[in-house]
């Protein structure tokens, strides 16, 4: 089963304040156990929502939004995808996952399973 | 430049309600010309929030509570990974999506840092690790 582990944005990440150097080396470290035991398939951290921007359909039409976006809590600050073996492991690593801002603040990451399917490109 | 391009959640995905034959026909079109023009770097669908969970991090506790999860415009129903030369050009593509829900929908287009974009909390000898990854993250593909 694959995995996507989505870490929420908090209004540091969308600031766009530098991570800690102890907070890069922890992912870091985190992400090589995950290559190690074989189960890491992506990785990556979104610039802050202000860089981006938003495509909406409403009443029959579509409308561009410019960044950023208000409610810092609904957005997304990076993800990690995983394969294992049974939604246990999965939520075992999640539960691994260093805090996404650091051990002093708090933090929350959603952990859902993809589709059964094998994604578009792969 | 690298961007996550995210699908917001309806009613629909969050019941599992599969997408009607004209929905998977247009977004298979739409697919194929950005793997065609090379954009295409990967992309999924998320089962409904319901099989997922969530862990809070507060000082060293960790809670999970599991889903479904209430807020189902927060929620995220899929997304792809593109390359683009410019922002422009992931604003063109974004415009050509077929509506991905087929009701009211939202796509979030956000870029993706590299790892040179964190400037001084990248130590050398972290480079180097992340190059590692994220050349055993490409091999995998």
């Amino acid at each position: 089963m694959r995995f996507i582990i989505i870490v929420r944005a908090n209004r540091d990440s969308e600031a766009g304040a530098a991570p800690a150097e102890e907070l890069v080396a922890a992912m870091t470290a985190y992400h090589e156990q995950l290559a190690r035991a074989g189960v890491l398939l992506d990785a990556n951290a979104l610039q802050p929502s202000s860089q981006g921007f938003r495509i909406r359909w409403h009443d029959g039409r579509r409308t561009l939004v410019e960044g950023p976006f208000a409610q810092v809590r609904e957005l997304v600050a990076g993800y990690t995808v995983i394969q294992v073996k049974s939604r246990a492991e999965g939520v075992e690593w999640a539960k691994r996952f260093p805090a996404p801002f650091g051990e002093d603040q708090d933090g929350e990451i959603e952990v859902r399973p993809l589709s059964i399917t094998r994604g578009a490109s792969k | 430049m690298r961007f996550m391009v995210i699908v917001k959640a309806s009613r629909d995905t969050e019941a599992g309600v599969m997408p009607s034959e004209q929905m998977l026909n247009e977004m298979g079109k739409y697919n194929e010309e950005l793997v065609k023009a090379g954009v295409m770097k990967g992309g999924d669908g998320l089962q409904p929030s319901s099989k997922g969970a969530r862990v809070k991090f507060s000082g060293k506790k960790r809670t999970v509570v599991d889903g479904p999860f209430a807020e189902t415009k927060e929620l995220i129903a899929g997304f792809w990974l593109w390359e683009t030369k410019s922002l422009a050009e992931a604003i063109e593509w974004a415009k050509r999506c077929p509506n991905p829900t087929g009701e009211e929908s939202e796509l979030e287009i956000r870029q993706i840092f590299e790892i040179e974009d964190f400037g001084e909390a990248v130590t050398p000898e972290i480079q180097q690790r992340q190059d590692r990854l994220r050349a055993q993250i490409e091999r995998g593909r």
